[in-house]
């Protein structure tokens, strides 16, 4: 178990690294900080003077060792917009976006896992094929059009919600809806399938010719074995509570992370948006190295495999 | 900060008006005791671009509309009737001779932190301590004075100080002769120094609220103006709140509070409106007039400001070295198609990169190149122009319809046979960037004030951005910039001024003039606010019941 956690634990140092790495260099190569800041009327000698301020002159091999060495010591730098603490402007943002991933994400596990699971139950019934018509609607709808006729039946033409902004609790129902809507049509659409192939193995089939009443066949042995699939989507979307609305912040003016995020790249604040990268990549690789566990805790030949090794 | 922008009380017409008759009327603490203005919420693209609110830094079109409301200029261009100069803070203005303007200053004016406004506050927003003066660009850093190892101050950051240099290029001091009374004074005789006074950089500012401020950053997100409203929260990329000052030297403003909203996607700005969330929404593309219209509530105001959209040449480009080349680009575009598909016909075609609130300095007679394919052709011709691809740096959504009016461009020039190439950039220091190989690319030149110099020599000439960039310069052009803003003969003036719209425009284009800008705002119907001829918004008395 100890080496399973070991393995996990250094893939993920491995994948925080080659985020880090990549968005460094993809940010570096793709625009001058110096330029974009300082404006397009700033004079060269200016934008001389910004990039020797802030270290962008030297070469860059030399910025990422700088870089990589302040991340070790726990400095993630600072905003070359106003001279911030990166942290501290990601760190003011994280409330509001979490205001809506939260609960989002209990809509998405509260409609999506009993819709799939009811669909599976009542396969090809007329309720199956609602579930699922309502499901590929749902997930192929982009989250910006999705929004936006959100807010042009609830906000413009019924007046109920606010249309955008954050300012109380009926602000962030529409973008909780757009992005609770989109989730919880695609986990319905992998409970079904999961619990369709698991409806279809033997043991199944074994337990109900034993006289297993189904409730319990359901209960006991589909949904525990349904769940691996499931639970691997449901870590996705976990890790991407922090930066998963960057365009439902958009849409809806909502002043979190995303919104940050699309900023700083513009500008290309590098710090800022090394930041959040960092903190996204963060939360992905923690979400999957506790899905893995859940795999051993789920599924116990995936223990007795770990052992085994 | 959220959308919300509920009026506090009802908003009606009638009410609006009332209040705005009584209020001068009122003493302070009725006002405060039963305040029944409105709060007013203005949905924007963007507040800043630099994040912050000294226009000295902050010099694009979405700064406009804000600056307006906290501080104010001596003298100011109406943009709202006839464009001319009229006194501000200043009551009234003399020449001593050419290079000295005296000028007299508006009593009883307070700053937002209750200072009386006086000659030496005039001093210090023309001075070093504001403009850096005599500073070198490496002393003037100190909006990054947080970085670690550098100090910090109040020393302003280096382009401020180039845009100083650039839009008061002969500036030797201002003097104060009492506390009512001071002089401009020139290094260089300067016919426009009235209109360079009226422009944005040289709104006025309070001198002890700037040394008291901790760091340059801090004061430039909060000044101490003294305009209608004063700042009461700036939440960068996010809201601007403004409250009213209601020791205004112009009587209490109408409006209780402006909340600017940063809600950066056209629909979601009309969703607000509409919704009632918000009572103004910027920004408006032509194509959603109908659209707004539709809604008996609300209504498009606005019009062409003094702003003109251009295509831009990179003479350094080894096709476009050669004038006929970038001639030909000026004969391959049907401005009024463009005007017609694109604007509903809105947005006029001018007489070059002029306006008409130039006055005598107008050219009437003089007109952008005229849409001619053949004779396009004919020039690349006589160029030996044999294909070779020139790059459209461009973005997708800066100006109003930028997308759509290159591709109609585009396509224009493939016609006659130029092989121009769309390169996607995402802002605009890439557009300009030195690396690769620049060509073609968009850009509007607004005029500040009622004089060429304004526009032509400040964009063109030798301190303008394209010159400085090492875009286009033209060595007679540079010559004549000095003699337009030197001058003081009019009819030398203004023969000068020809002769670089000729030189620019026709014989060694610089660049080519599209067509005029239009500013479309989305209000509610029932407030009784006028749009002006620029991106400035007027929330004062005197605007508001129309």
């Amino acid at each position: 178990m100890l080496r399973f956690l070991a393995t996990r634990l250094l893939r993920a140092a491995v994948t925080v690294v080659l985020v880090v790495t990549f968005a460094f260099v993809v940010l570096r190569l793709s625009g001058d900080p110096a330029q974009i800041i300082m404006g397009a009327d700033a004079p060269p000698e200016a934008v001389e003077a910004f990039r020797r301020a802030w270290g962008l002159d030297d070469p860059i091999w030399m910025q990422y060792l700088r870089y990589f060495g302040a991340i070790i010591g726990g400095d993630l730098g600072r905003s070359m917009r106003d001279g911030r603490d990166a942290i501290a402007l990601v760190a003011e943002r994280i409330p509001a976006t979490l205001a809506l991933t939260i609960p989002a994400l209990l809509i998405k596990l509260c409609i999506g896992i009993p819709a799939g699971i009811t669909a599976a139950l009542h396969r090809n019934s007329p309720i199956d094929r609602a579930v699922m018509v309502l499901a590929v609607a749902g997930f192929t709808v982009p989250s910006f059009v999705l929004g936006l006729l959100l807010v042009l039946v609830f906000a413009v033409q019924l007046g109920w919600l606010p249309s955008g902004g954050q300012e109380s609790w009926r602000h962030a129902v529409l973008p909780i809806l757009t992005l609770g809507i989109g989730g919880a049509a695609v986990l319905a659409r992998f409970t079904r399938s999961a619990m369709l192939e698991v409806l279809g193995q033997p043991y199944i089939r074994t337990a109900s010719a034993k006289g297993v009443p189904w409730r319990a066949v359901v209960w006991g042995h589909a949904l525990p074995n349904a769940a691996i699939p499931t639970v691997t989507i449901i870590g996705f979307m976990v890790g991407s509570l922090i930066a998963g609305a960057v365009v439902v912040e958009s849409v809806f003016s909502w002043p979190g992370v995303g919104r940050l995020l699309v900023v700083a790249v513009a500008n290309r604040d590098l710090a800022v948006v090394q930041c959040v990268l960092l903190l996204v990549a963060g939360t992905m690789v923690t979400a999957n190295l506790v899905v893995d566990l859940l795999y051993g805790a789920l599924d116990p030949r995936l223990r007795s495999q770990a052992r085994g090794a | 900060m959220p959308i919300t922008g509920a009026p506090e009380v009802a908003f009606r017409r009638r009410s609006l008006l009332g209040a705005a008759l009584a209020a001068p009327a009122l003493p302070r603490f009725a006002i405060a005791q039963a305040d029944s203005r409105p709060v007013v919420t203005i949905a924007v693209q963007k507040i800043s671009n630099t994040n912050t609110l000294e226009t000295l830094r902050e010099q694009s079109n979405v700064g406009s509309r804000t600056w307006f409301s906290i501080a104010e200029t001596l003298i100011e261009q109406d943009w709202w009737d006839d464009l001319t100069l009229r006194p501000a803070l200043a009551t009234a203005w003399r020449r001593i001779d050419e290079r000295t303007l005296e000028l007299t200053l508006r009593e009883g004016v307070r700053f937002h932190d209750g200072h009386v406004m006086t000659a030496e506050d005039v001093a210090f927003s023309f001075g070093p301590e504001r403009m850096g003066w005599g500073l070198t660009l490496d002393q003037a850093r100190n909006l990054f004075g947080s970085v670690p190892g550098q100090s910090r101050g109040r020393t302003p950051p280096p382009e401020a100080l180039a845009v100083a240099r650039r839009t008061y290029p002969a500036l030797e001091r201002v003097e104060v002769i009492d506390s009512r009374t001071v002089r401009f004074v020139n290094r260089t005789p300067d016919l426009a120094m009235e209109g360079r006074i009226s422009r944005n950089t040289g709104m006025i500012l309070s001198r002890a609220a700037f040394e008291a401020a901790p760091s340059w950053l801090d004061w430039s997100r909060r000044p101490i103006g003294t305009g209608p409203f004063r700042v009461a929260e700036f939440r960068p990329d996010q809201s601007l709140v403004l409250e009213a000052f209601d020791d205004y030297w112009g009587g209490a403003p109408p409006v209780k509070r402006l909340r600017f909203l940063e809600v950066p996607e056209v629909a979601s700005r009309i969703n607000a409106l509409l919704s009632g969330e918000a009572d103004f929404a910027c920004d408006m593309p032509p194509d959603q007039i109908d659209g707004i219209a539709r809604s008996a509530r609300h209504e498009v105001v606005g019009g062409p400001i003094m702003n003109h959209r251009l295509t831009v040449f990179d003479k350094t480009h080894p096709q476009l070295a050669n004038p006929l080349v970038r001639r030909a680009f000026t004969h391959a575009i049907d401005r009024e198609a463009i005007v017609a598909a694109l604007w509903g016909g809105r947005a006029p075609v001018p007489r070059g990169l002029q306006f008409d609130f130039y006055g005598s300095m107008l050219h009437a007679d003089w007109a952008v190149p005229r849409f001619d394919p053949n004779e396009a052709k004919r020039l690349l011709r006589q160029a030996g122009y044999k294909g070779d691809p020139i790059p459209y740096r461009l973005l997708a959504g800066y100006y109003t319809n930028q997308l759509p009016t290159a591709q109609v461009l585009v396509e224009g020039w493939r016609a006659v046979g130029l092989n121009v190439v769309i390169e996607m950039r995402e802002n605009f220091p890439q557009v300009l960037s030195r690396e690769g190989q620049r060509g073609v690319r968009d850009w509007s030149n607004s005029a500040s004030f009622n004089d060429p110099v304004s526009s032509l020599t400040a964009q063109h000439g030798p301190d303008g951005q394209q010159w400085q960039i090492g875009e286009w310069r033209n060595e007679e052009f540079g010559r004549l910039s000095q003699v337009l803003e030197q001058g003081t003969d009019p009819a030398q003036r203004r023969t000068t001024f020809r002769r670089m719209l000729e030189i620019a425009e026709r014989e060694d284009p610089a660049y080519t003039v599209l067509h005029q800008s239009v500013n479309l705002t989305a209000k509610r119907r029932d407030l009784r606010w006028r749009a002006g001829q620029s991106f400035v918004m007027d929330f004062r008395r005197r605007n508001w019941a129309g």
